[in-house]
Order: structure tokens, then sequence, then C-alpha cells
């Protein structure tokens, strides 16, 4: 039986004055998915996933959440889902402790619930050995991980990171990687941009790849890697050429660069370099 | 081991030097293609307009002054010229400049740039500085003066007065330098503001107790006064201003040797000041780092439960946005001192020389009834930092109110709530203030005003609500002084407070020449009316209207 998508845009576009970012958009992201959102810098990522949270209105298109319309109902959706953007939208001279229950309150929390919430998370997180620092004074790690709190404080059904990784060390991308596996068994959705791709192929299940404005592939990483072997050559760039990928699998990096083509012969070029 | 000495102009050097002004000119070019940079830039020439009236008109000052002093055979008055200007140059960039946001010059330091550039950029930085601008103004108001009084003696004054110039911009950026090391650290930076604005009040009260003192007419006192100035002279003229001033007057003398002695320890106080300049530059070129570093903390785990305030009538998210607005006030000396100004005022006047038998004519003296009403309209004029820029200390916390699940209303109701909130305890501050240093204001002069703020709070709030989301600009409340606001709300708000005063001078005046002040708060009461109903029209569509404005919202705060 096919589920109720939890996230589904359909032709959801957003033009800058000339340029077209992202140009009808049709995604299908089903319950329970780790849903990885990949693409070249500028193909329209960002783009996306703030139309998906609100922060950006559509040029054109529909946007649902768990069955409802963004644009008529962003209150309802936005009680639902949690956010990472990219800019990590932290109130700086809170302390990570206020900065918590003040995301409780927002998003619904009764006061209790939050304050409880509050230090639960703060100890999971690791971030509850400064309780009189400010926000603003955190490592950039730190502050990752604080708006991964905030976002995950009511228990959103769907949770949208933009970059999650980015900038975080090891101990604390585990920290983050084991609560976002248990969301996931837990019946959570999760959609994902980044531009670590080992990250994203070990985490995810379901991967789209957006590619100036347009979405190219979308589906498994098993789907996607058959749709890329049937349709496409290997790149000269890919060393075991076309008759070894049918003999060992492709990685994410593969398909991502057959997909999108940015295999370059950089022998070639640059010659003056180095 | 870079030096000062690498100076000199290389091909190379000159198109590294003429790269930078290019970036300069293309990052304010790119700002105009915006409508909203455009605007900007009209309400920027406006506000260029009055530093030019400024400059100006003070040149002109200058030059009849320099005058007069050369004329009258006093050139060694010139002195007081000079001091003042000396002031402004120094004084004016660390209100104005020094504590916003400059263009960091440190990012070049990326590039292959030479430290004689480095030094360059840096100076010629400064030199676009308003203070710089005026400062030399004013300075050639002078060299005319002196054209004017003694031709001949134009090419020496000139000289002196490039001198001054030199070592004013050189100590401006030594001490912009040294004290932006101070600055990196919050904590420092914030003792350092409430000392600088410590001061800056002290400055203020001189005048009102020298005034103070004076009307008691000790005779200790004035001896005090008249040795303190037998001390100050002498002391003045070995310092840049008082040097510049004897370079002249030995000039016109002429006392030749005595003049060139002048101008040299001139020149040795910008050596001096170019090279303290030097050091710390010279530092930041070889990578010194002077960002706040996470300091190691043994503080034991933080497991206890704190409840978020509770707001009685509203609901969790206005009284949680209520407890974080007061709680970035709470942590905002800057912001702190700005709201207690009300008060200082008010001892000013108080105590001010134009308290005095000279001045009876003062309206304040010659009408304590009218010092609450002041009052209140002064306090609703210092809140206009906060209510015309509802969002800029929020910074990327506002692309937190988009994701949450919150309407916009009730984020800029509980805004407005704050601010409401700080007036009322300042209004009751001012009132007890008034009470004594004046006289406890009457009972209907007192309902006459909240009459008055009843109106003109939600007119302020309304517009401001709106200029904040059309005009949105990034503040950062643990700096000092004035930060770049944005143009445009610096117009539209004078705008406002313009008609809002003259609607309630209007109303108090009626009253005061029927002698009933019933007839103002009536009248008041009336116009409160109107504009409660505008501020609610307003709140109720806020939704749509931050909606629409999330994209400039979210570029302008969210920016680094």
């Amino acid at each position: 039986m096919d589920l109720a998508p939890t996230i589904s845009t359909q032709g959801l576009a957003r033009r800058f004055g000339e340029l077209l970012a992202v140009d009808g958009v049709d995604l299908r992201v089903s319950p329970g998915q780790f849903f990885g959102f990949l693409g070249p810098n500028g193909a329209g990522k960002s783009t996306t996933i703030k139309m998906l949270t609100g922060l950006l209105a559509p040029t054109s298109g529909s946007i649902e959440i768990l069955g409802l319309d963004l644009e008529k109902n962003p209150v309802g959706v936005k009680r639902q889902i949690g956010v990472v953007p990219e800019g990590m939208a932290l109130f700086g001279r809170l302390t990570g402790s206020e900065f918590l229950n003040f995301a409780g309150r927002m998003y619904g929390l009764d006061r209790e619930t939050a304050a409880k919430r509050t230090v639960e998370l703060l100890d999971f997180m690791q971030l509850a050995d400064q309780p009189k620092k400010l926000v603003t004074d955190y490592s950039h790690g730190m502050q990752k991980k604080l708006a991964m709190a905030a976002a995950v404080i009511h228990g959103p059904k769907v949770l949208f990171l933009d970059e999650p990784f980015e900038g975080v060390d090891a101990i604390a991308a585990g920290t983050l990687k084991a609560m976002l596996q248990r969301m996931i068994t837990r019946g959570a959705t999760i959609f994902l941009t980044s531009h670590v791709l080992e990250i994203v192929e070990r985490l995810c299940s379901h991967v789209a790849i957006i590619h100036q404005g347009r979405l190219v592939a979308q589906g498994s990483l098993d789907e996607l890697r058959a749709g890329v072997e049937a349709q496409t050559p290997a790149p000269p760039g890919d060393s075991r050429g076309q008759n070894a990928a049918s003999i060992e699998k492709l990685t994410l990096e593969q398909i991502f660069l057959r997909t999108v083509g940015g295999a370059r012969h950089a022998d070639q070029e640059l010659s003056w370099l180095g | 081991m870079t030096d000062i000495s690498e100076l000199g102009l290389t091909p190379q050097r000159r198109d590294q030097l003429a790269a930078i002004a290019w970036l300069r000119w293309k990052l304010f070019a790119n700002t105009l293609r915006s409508t909203r940079g455009a605007l900007e830039l009209t309400s920027r020439i406006f506000v260029s307009f009055a530093f030019a009236i400024a400059g100006f008109g003070g040149a002109f000052g200058m030059s009849i002054g320099t005058y007069f002093f050369i004329s009258q055979g006093k050139p060694q008055l010139v002195a007081l010229l000079l001091w003042p200007i000396s002031f402004f140059w120094q004084f004016f960039p660390i209100m104005a400049t020094a504590f916003t946001n400059n263009p960091d010059s440190s990012d070049l330091l990326r590039f292959p740039l030479s430290y004689g550039s480095y030094f360059l950029v840096r100076f010629v930085y400064g030199g676009f500085d308003p203070a710089t601008a005026l400062g030399s103004l004013w300075c050639f108001g002078i060299l005319v003066g002196v054209g004017f009084a003694k031709a001949a003696l134009l090419p020496w004054a000139l000289l002196v007065l490039l001198a001054f110039a030199a070592f004013n911009l050189l100590f401006m950026q030594m001490i912009f330098a040294w004290v932006e090391r101070w600055l990196a650290q919050r904590r420092t930076r914030e003792v350092m503001g409430i000392m600088f604005v410590l001061l800056m009040l002290s400055v203020q009260l001189i005048g009102p107790l020298a005034g103070h003192f004076r009307k008691q007419a000790r005779p200790g006192v004035q001896r005090d006064v008249q040795r303190f100035v037998a001390i100050a002279g002498p002391v003045q003229g070995i310092l840049p201003p008082g040097l510049a001033a004897d370079a002249i007057t030995q000039g016109i003398y002429p006392q030749w040797p005595v003049a060139f002695s002048s101008l040299g320890l001139l020149c040795a106080f910008a050596v001096v000041a170019g090279y303290c300049l030097h050091v710390r530059l010279q530092a930041q070129y070889r990578g010194e780092n002077l960002s706040e570093v996470a300091a190691a903390s043994a503080l034991p785990k933080d497991r206890s439960l704190r409840l978020g305030w509770n707001l009685p009538g509203f609901a969790a998210p206005v009284a949680a946005v209520f407890e974080k607005e007061i709680r970035y006030l709470l942590r905002s000396g800057p912001m702190l001192l700005t709201l207690i100004m009300p008060i200082f005022v008010l001892v000013i006047f108080r105590l001010g020389p134009m308290n005095s038998a000279r001045h009876s004519g003062v309206f304040l003296t010659r009408t304590p009834e009218m010092a609450f009403p002041a009052a209140a309209a002064y306090t609703l004029l210092m809140l206009t930092n906060l209510a015309y820029n509802n969002f800029g200390g929020d910074a990327g916390g506002i692309q937190f109110f988009y994701a949450s699940p919150v309407n916009f209303r009730e984020i800029v109701l509980a805004k407005n709530l704050t601010h409401a909130g700080i007036l009322a305890v300042e209004t009751l501050v001012a009132w007890i203030a008034v009470g004594f240093l004046y006289r406890a204001p009457a009972f209907d002069v007192t309902i006459a005003t909240l009459a008055g703020l009843l109106f003109a709070a939600p007119v302020n709030f309304s517009a401001g609500n709106l200029l904040s989301l059309y005009s949105p600009k990034k503040l950062d409340y643990s700096k000092f002084g004035r930060q770049r606001a944005s143009q445009m709300t610096v117009l539209i708000s004078l705008g406002v407070q313009l008609f809002i005063v003259s609607v309630g001078v209007g109303a108090f005046w009626l009253a005061r020449s029927y002698g009933n002040f019933w007839i103002a708060t009536i009248l008041l009461l009336g116009l409160a009316a109107v504009s409660l109903s505008a501020y609610a029209m307003i709140l109720s569509r806020i939704d749509r209207l931050a909606l629409d404005q999330r994209e400039v919202l979210v570029a302008e705060l969210c920016r680094a």
C-alpha cells in the first residue's frame, strides 16, 4: 500500500529576478524516510528547503506537509515540523537553557514540559557544562547542537536540516547522528541537505538530486544506482569504467557525479597550476 | 620584518590599492541595485546634507573667529578654535563609527598585501570618516581666516594645519586600533562602553555643576577656578592644538625659531601617534586573532528546572517573547544607559545654568508644571531606537520566528508590550524625579500627560512596527554609540516624532491658555482612541506584511 507522502511538492518554482533558482520541482517523501537532498553549489537546495519550511515564498507551485497545505495553513504545518536552517536561527544574547526554554514555549509546550526537556536536551547534547554562557559565545559546533536541540524540543514529526554537519567535529557529529537515527526508528521523517556525500550515503534511505533548479533524480539509493547504470556511461574520471560498475556497487559520489555531470579533466585544464 | 618604511608605491602595490578602491566602490554601488538601497541612498543624501551644513557652517565660523583673533592682535586665541576641532575629531568617531560596523580591513590580510599597503589602506579608510571630513573642513576654515587676516602667512599656516590634521587623523586611528583590541572581548567591551558613557555623562554634568557652584558665588571656588586656568593654560600650550596655535602665532610676530620648534613638536606628536598605530597594525598584520576564546568552565552541570515567565491574559508565545526581550535588554549596558537618560536630562535642566536667575525666562523654570510632560515626551523619544527596529537585535533569530508556529502579530505584540512596559516604568520614575527636582506634578497635568502617552505610544508602535518590517537594520545590543541605523527609518521616525510633539504641544498650549488641563486630556484621549484603532488595524495585518517582507528581513538580519 502506498502511504500518503509526508512531504510533497507540485511544480515548485522560485524565481529571483531573471534567475529561475528552482524550476518545477515535484518532491515526494514518504513517512519514516531519512531523505537526503543533494545538488552542486547553487543548484537550488537551500532555496527549496527554505520554501518547504516557510522561510521563502514560492513563485509558483504547491507544498503539502503531513497533508496540510503550507500556504493555507502555515501555523498548522510549523507546529509539526522542526527546522535547522542555514543560519541556525539562534538568539545570541540568551543562554542555551533560556533559548531552549523559549523555543519550547514558542512550539506550544507548557512551562513545565519546556523546562524539563530543556534540561534533558542540554544534557544529551553535552551543553549543560556552561549554564551562564551566552549563545553568541558558543563555538560553531555548540551552536549547531543547540539549534538541533531547539528544532526537536517539541518532538516534531518532520525535521528539516540544512547542512547539519557543517563545521561540526566528529564527536558532536556522532551525537547528532545518534539522535537522528533514534527519531527515524520512532517514525519521524528527516529531510536533510549536505555536501558530505559519505554522510548522506550512510544515513539516508532515499535521495533526490537537484541540478540547475530541476530535480534530476529521486528514489532509494538502489533505484538511483540502477537508473544511473542503465542510462549513463561511466565518466572518463571514473577509473573502473562502465563494465566495472556492473560488478561493484556504485557509490553515492559516483551516482551524483554521473547524474550532474560534474567530473572534469583536471589534467587538461589549468596547465599553469603547480 | 615588516616595517613602516614600506610605504613606497611600487606598481604592484598601486594595483592592489586600486583593486581595494574598486572593491569599496562596487560594494557601495551594489547596494543601490535594490529599491531599498536607492531609498537608503536618498535618505543618506539628506543626512549628508546636515553634515555638509555643519561642515561648511563650522568652517565659516572658524574663518570669522580666526580673522577676528588675528586682526585683534590675539592670534594665540586660535587655540580656542583648534581644541574643539581636536576634541570632535577624537570623540565623534568613537560615538559614531568606532563602535559600529566599519568595513574590516583585516579581511584583506588573506591576500598578499604588503604591510605598507595594509597601513595605507587603514589610514585611507580613516580618511572617509565624517569626523575627518568635518575636522578638515574646519581646519580649512581657519586657513581661510588666516589668509584674510595675514595673507603672507598662508603657506606657513597651511603647513602647520596639515601637521595638525595629520596628527588628529593618526591619533584617532591609534585610539581606535587600541580600543578595538580591548573591545574584542564582550565583557571588556561592555565595561569600556559603560566607562565611556559615564565619562560622557560626566562631561555633560560639568556645565550644570559649574553653574550650580557659580550661583553660590563662593570666593574659594572662584579662586580654585582661576588656579585651574593658570595651570591649564601652559599645559594646553604643549599639546597639539596649543602647539599648532603657537606655531601660527609665532609666525605672525615673527619668531621663526620658536615657530619651527612648535611645528617640530607638533610633528613629533604625529610621529608618536603614527608609531603607536603602527605597533597595533603590525600585530594585526602578523595574524593576531582578537576573537573571543571559549574559556574552560569548571561549573557543575546545570540540571535545575527553570520555568519560563507567565503573562496573565496573554498566550504562551507572547510571554516567551516578552521574557526574551527583557533578558536581551537587561544584558545590554548601552540600552539600559539609554533608558536612564531622561532622568539625567532632568537633573541637568534642574542643576544647569538654564535654571539660574540669568535664565529666568527658560521654559521649565518658568513653568515647572510642564516638567513632567516634557520628561514623558523625552522618555518616549528614547524608545525610538527600540520601537522602530523591533527585530534589529534578533539577527539570525528572525529565522526562528518565521519557522515557529506562531503568528507574527503575537511576536510583534510581545515586543510592543515590552516597550510599553519600559515606557510605563520610565514614566513612573520620571514622575518621581520631577517631584524631587521641581515639584510633584499636579493631578490634572499627570492625567493629561498619560492621555498624551496613550495617544503617542500607539502612533509610535504602529509606525515602528511597519518600519521594522520594511526597513530593518541589524543591531548589536552589546555595542555602544550610534550604530548606523537605517537612514529611511531615521527620517520617517523624525517626522513622526515631530508630528507627535506638535500635537502634544498644541493640546497643552490650548489647555494652558484656558487654564484648564482637562481640555488637553479630552483632546488627547480622543486622539488616543484614533491611534489605538490604527494600531489594532495594523497589528491585525502584520502577519501578511511579515510574510511579504520575510526575504528582506532574513537577508538583512542574517547577514554576517
